[in-house]
């Protein structure tokens, strides 16, 4: 009997995708990580059954990085990946062979489940959804208890939903793009650690607590870390450069577009605003800094507005001259392009996944829920957020060797009569 | 566990505060290691690959040598063309390839090397077919596009800021090294003197000069900013 051969599933990479295989070097490339932590430790022939049964559910996920003449495509996997134990540090260099295998790897550790994705399948909330439902998947394996399909969790025995797959950029573009020069902002400074080693500093805090100082300065737990991540900044660089020489500070906030436009894709679907201040103006109190970070949110967060910042991005790869180029010349135009703007605009990410809920069946089950950006090319420190059962983890990545924006951050938030527990994953060898 | 001086909670067993490295000492807790958060396994990071493909192409390249040096040898008794080849081959050896060896290739040593390396091939070759050239036009060619490299490398990577500056003087070096250039053809060759060289000269003196002044005056390099902004 012949067989009837299945044709691979492949798709171009979304708008915001684009940029990642342009940009990545020999020693970086823009890697994110997401974990769960159960109470009990992890059972890998089940995790490993849990990652090889969801792969018809996630079509958009199990894919590889591949090289056309003109654009780069994700193909899929010929196999679900294997799973590893973790590294002694997260985010570790994924390799060109590697992402030419699989675009995600799942770790173990203990009673820690870890995806780290290459940027170019999905943001931080279409991740998500993924973990949490192949955490979901996992339990129901290993205690036979049925989890509903709420909160985030997807029903894995579904066919995938069209909408899942799409390109939202693509339909959610205004007309007419809006353009916007910005200021460069200042670079901290920091020696670079020798190898690829990357210092994580997690502070866990009381989301209450948190929420609580938000509310007293009128502004959102994001705004607030933003603010006082702003301040630090502002007194490394005055002690760092006189007045005249200083930059703007402006901290990169992402924002899940899921929020603002009816679209349930499980791609990219996220752009950045930069709100800051410029210190060669005046100095700035706390309370003035979520004031400015308040208004200036909220200018730029509107559905119009961002779907003009979409059409913007969207406009060059619309065009069918460009769209004629070979890849070979894309390639290093779009480095130049992102190395002239796209780092210099901000002096770190604060990227705040909000507070994660799961189904009731399963959260006895789950300890925490961690999410961790990598740093970029050009700036050293990073700086991601999430909540979970009432707990914020605040974790602070950097490649240089000397912690002092940790420090003075942390330092602040205890100030601020915010209690702070630091965890490190200091190196071993 | 608290740090004294940050007032951040630590975990049990930890020595030092991670954020401020003050020393921790608690009675009650004793000697004893934190839990780890991470595993010890560290990803190998090989430079394996690249020194393969480096090892493999010198191979190649000298294997391409020796092969020409034979077959000009079998042929005609004499090194004659393979000589060429041969020098060729090993100045863009030095050139082009060295620097794949290390992991992080440094500007100020292997471009003055490539120079190094340019400057003998052109030595050779002029003593090899008895030319004239070498001291009165290579060597001084070769040592003014050495200088104008280096210095620009040196000025852009070490000085920050006044990148204005830095592009305009060059160009006004540039446009002076065209006509010492033709003063050296003439010197050699005993051509004309300055018959192609002033127009070069004219023209990256204006735009060096356009530059420096654009530097000085505030206004106009604002302009500029925002007409050519990417």
């Amino acid at each position: 009997m012949k067989r009837e051969r299945k044709s691979r599933v492949w798709m171009p990479l979304d708008n915001a995708a684009l940029i990642f295989p342009a940009i990545r070097r020999k020693n970086w490339n823009n890697v994110f990580r997401e974990s769960v932590t159960l109470k009990e430790d992890i059972d890998p022939a089940l995790l490993q059954q849990a990652v090889d049964e969801l792969m018809p559910r996630f079509p958009s996920f199990y894919l590889r990085l591949r090289r056309g003449v003109f654009w780069y495509y994700l193909e899929e996997v010929s196999a679900p990946p294997r799973i590893q134990e973790d590294y002694a540090y997260p985010l570790t260099f994924m390799t060109r062979r590697e992402m030419g295998r699989c675009c995600f790897r799942v770790l173990y550790f203990r009673n820690r489940i870890a995806l780290e994705f290459f940027h170019v399948l999905s943001d931080g909330g279409g991740a998500m959804t993924f973990l949490k439902t192949l955490t979901a998947h996992y339990v129901s394996l290993r205690y036979g208890i049925k989890i509903p399909s709420t909160d985030g969790v997807l029903d894995a025995s579904e066919t995938p939903n069209p909408g899942e797959l799409e390109d939202s950029f693509q339909r959610f573009a205004a007309d007419h793009a809006a353009f916007c020069p910005e200021a460069e902002a200042y670079r901290l400074p920091g020696r670079r650690e020798l190898g690829r080693f990357l210092h994580l500093i997690t502070g866990v805090v009381p989301g209450e607590d948190l929420h609580a100082l938000a509310h007293g300065y009128g502004c959102t737990v994001t705004v607030l870390l933003a603010a006082i991540m702003a301040e630090c900044v502002l007194t490394i660089q005055t002690e760092a450069l006189p007045k005249k020489r200083q930059k703007p500070v402006k901290i990169t906030i992402p924002v899940d577009l899921r929020r603002l436009f009816p679209s349930r894709t499980l791609r990219n679907f996220a752009l950045t605003v930069n709100p800051g201040v410029d210190p060669r103006l005046g100095s700035y109190t706390l309370q003035e800094l979520c004031d400015t970070f308040t208004h200036q949110l909220a200018a730029e967060i509107t559905p119009q507005r961002m779907a003009g910042r979409i059409a913007e991005n969207v406009e060059p790869q619309r065009n069918r001259l460009l769209k004629a180029v070979p890849i070979l010349l894309k390639t290093p135009v779009m480095r130049a392009v992102y190395n002239r703007r796209g780092e210099r605009l901000g002096c770190l990410n604060v990227s705040n996944l909000g507070v994660q809920k799961l189904p009731e069946a399963m959260a006895p089950f789950v300890d925490r829920m961690e999410f961790i950006i990598g740093v970029q090319y050009s700036y050293p420190n990073n700086c991601s957020v999430v909540t979970y059962g009432g707990v914020t983890l605040i974790n602070m990545i950097r490649s240089t060797q000397s912690p002092e924006l940790e420090r003075r951050f942390f330092s602040r938030l205890v100030e601020l009569g915010v209690p702070v527990s630091i965890e490190a994953n200091e190196e071993a060898r | 566990m608290y740090c004294v001086r940050c007032g951040v909670k630590l975990q049990d067993g930890v020595k030092a505060c991670p954020l401020c490295a003050t020393p921790v000492w608690c009675p009650e807790t004793g000697e004893g290691e934190p839990a780890a958060t991470y595993s010890d396994r560290y990803p190998i990071i090989s430079r394996q690959k690249r020194l393969t493909v480096m090892a493999s192409l010198t191979v190649v390249l000298l294997a391409a040598m020796v092969a020409c040096f034979s077959i000009a040898y079998n042929t005609t008794g004499r090194m004659g063309w393979s000589f060429y080849v041969i020098v060729s081959t090993a100045a863009f050896y030095f050139i082009f390839l060295l620097p794949f060896w290390f992991r992080d290739p440094h500007p100020m040593i292997f471009v003055p090397v490539a120079f190094l390396s340019l400057c003998l091939l052109l030595l050779l070759i002029s003593g090899y077919t008895g030319g004239r050239w070498f001291l009165t036009f290579a060597l001084p060619l070769t040592a003014i596009l050495a200088a104008l490299t280096i210095g620009s490398i040196a000025l852009f990577r070490y000085v920050k800021g006044g990148t204005i500056f830095i592009t305009g003087g060059l160009l006004l070096l540039i446009g002076g090294s065209c006509m010492l250039a033709e003063f050296f053809e003439h010197l050699t060759f005993g051509t004309a003197m300055f018959t192609w060289s002033i127009y070069a000269a004219v023209v990256f003196g204006l735009f060096g000069t356009f530059l420096i002044l654009a530097g000085i005056i505030r206004p106009l390099r604002e302009y500029l900013d925002r007409q050519f902004f990417l």
